[in-house]
């Protein structure tokens, strides 16, 4: 069976960067499973996300050996619109990935690159306001609401897209006890709908609803042996 | 009942075009404060804020009244009205012009306000449906939803300038310039950072992916958009006859 993820071997070294952030990392996240990589600030933890999303090499350059594939097909040979269709991802900033006047228009927007018909939209953006539970706010501005519901709002534009991996980088670092609350409740919801998450984390008291958790050091994932209570 | 402000935004812009046009190409007083009051009349039927264009005004007085000296100086023309030593401060032709100059900006200000009527997604829509290419219109979209953004973080950045002890009021105004250099750096980097996150953001929601694209909405020209048109086009026509026969 192919898997959803499988990382063989990835090392990767930034332009101008004396040494790999990444070295001969190895990782395999099965269908419906949430993995979480927790380490240190400044460890690569954002770099791997960037490695299994594609960005790095199709964005971001640099030396990037090894392979990252995604239901068996290398990130190198997708394109950015093609992983889009397969994974989502959410990021540390909602400001940062917001930009729409509306929640409506925010939503759409995935979907009107891909050209998917208007009633197929329209039919999206009622689902994926259901799931994050934000119906109410369809109409109104994401700059107006709070950091947990803009992240929210973050998350159901990425869900508009249907992946079936998703990745949160640090999604919950900048936002309030309900906004991660909120966030960790969506995430064992879409669990158990059969997505695959990984979280990027660095707070431990977000990884309770994990699966597996993974330490990212010295540019490698090793199995986490402690407690998290 | 009809609805002005529902009138679609590429009307609108249409109107804003006309108005414009004819502010730039019409060189008489009189008509132009026609034009004017015609600008006017049309934001109030709209739904626009006059008292807001009035308030924009008021802060570009001294442009005005600076823009009306140099035209004098710069017109050898007409009686001398005021001189300083062999300067000609003002002359009659020199006011003439600095008045058509000062009512063209009015006529153009005024005009925009009509856009403010309008949903600024709906304009982005109505350029794309005007064959604009949609990474153009995205970039007005972006731009529009950012600049309050910017503003604020520029006044944060201000504000902890200040909190350091630097009185930007008590500072001379070389010193003071240079001062605004510190503002600009972190300025421009946070810019910078924020337009790579969001740029990477959009092609992970799969930007340019095709050459064209879908759309949520969709605007339609009703009956009043038709009419308010040909009513703008007469207008431009009947105006710009008459400035052309007076001239």
């Amino acid at each position: 069976m192919t898997l959803p993820i499988v990382v063989k071997d990835l090392s990767f070294q930034y332009e101008n960067d004396a040494i790999y952030i990444l070295r001969h990392l190895n990782l395999s996240v099965a269908k419906g499973e949430i993995v979480a990589i927790v380490g240190l600030s400044g460890i690569g933890k954002s770099t791997l996300c960037y490695c299994l999303s594609g960005i790095i090499p199709h964005v971001y350059g640099g030396m990037m050996e090894g392979e990252v594939l995604l239901n068996g097909k290398s990130t190198r040979d997708l394109t950015l619109p093609e992983i889009a269709t397969n994974l989502g991802i959410v990021f540390q900033n909602p400001d940062h990935q917001l930009f729409s006047f509306t929640v409506e228009d925010e939503i759409a927007f995935g979907p009107e690159n891909l050209c998917v018909p208007r009633d197929e939209i329209a039919r999206r953006i009622d689902e994926v306001l259901e799931k994050v539970g934000m119906k109410e706010f369809r109409y109104a501005n994401p700059q107006q609401l709070s950091g947990g519901q803009r992240q929210l709002i973050a998350l159901a534009a990425v869900l508009s897209l249907q992946p079936e991996i998703l990745i949160f980088d640090e999604a919950m670092s900048q936002i309030d006890a309900d906004g991660r609350e909120k966030i960790k409740e969506m995430m064992l919801n879409l669990r158990a709908d059969g997505k695959t998450i990984v979280i990027i984390e660095h707070d431990w008291e977000n990884l309770q609803i994990a699966d597996r958790v993974l330490v990212l050091k010295g540019g490698k994932l090793e199995p986490f042996t402690g407690s998290l209570s | 009942m009809w609805q002005a402000a529902a009138l679609d935004p590429r009307t609108k812009l249409f109107l804003v075009l006309i108005f414009s046009s004819l502010a730039v190409f019409i060189k008489n007083v009189y008509i132009l404060l026609l034009l004017l009051f015609i600008t006017l009349l049309t934001v109030k039927v709209i739904g626009g804020d006059i008292t807001s264009i009035f308030r924009k005004l008021q802060r570009l007085i001294t442009v005005f009244v600076a823009i009306i000296v140099i035209q004098s100086i710069f017109t050898a023309e007409g009686q001398v009205i005021l001189q300083l030593v062999k300067i000609k401060l003002l002359t009659d032709v020199g006011l003439l012009r600095g008045v058509q100059t000062v009512l063209r900006f009015f006529i153009v200000i005024a005009a925009a306000a009509i856009m403010t009527t309008a949903n600024p997604r709906d304009i982005i829509q109505g350029l794309i449906q005007w064959k604009i290419p949609y990474e153009l219109a995205f970039m007005v979209t972006i731009a529009i939803r950012f600049l309050p953004l910017l503003q604020e973080e520029a006044k944060d950045t201000l504000t902890a300038l200040q909190l350091r002890g630097v009185n930007l009021k008590k500072i001379p105004l070389f010193k003071r310039l240079k001062t605004y250099s510190y503002l600009l750096m972190p300025l421009l980097v946070s810019v910078l950072m924020k337009s790579r996150d969001l740029s990477v953001a959009m092609e992970m929601r799969a930007f340019r992916a095709f050459p064209h694209r879908t759309s949520l909405r969709e605007l339609h020209f009703c009956q009043a958009d038709y009419l308010v048109m040909a009513v703008g086009m007469v207008l431009f026509l009947l105006l710009l006859m008459i400035s052309v026969k007076i001239n």
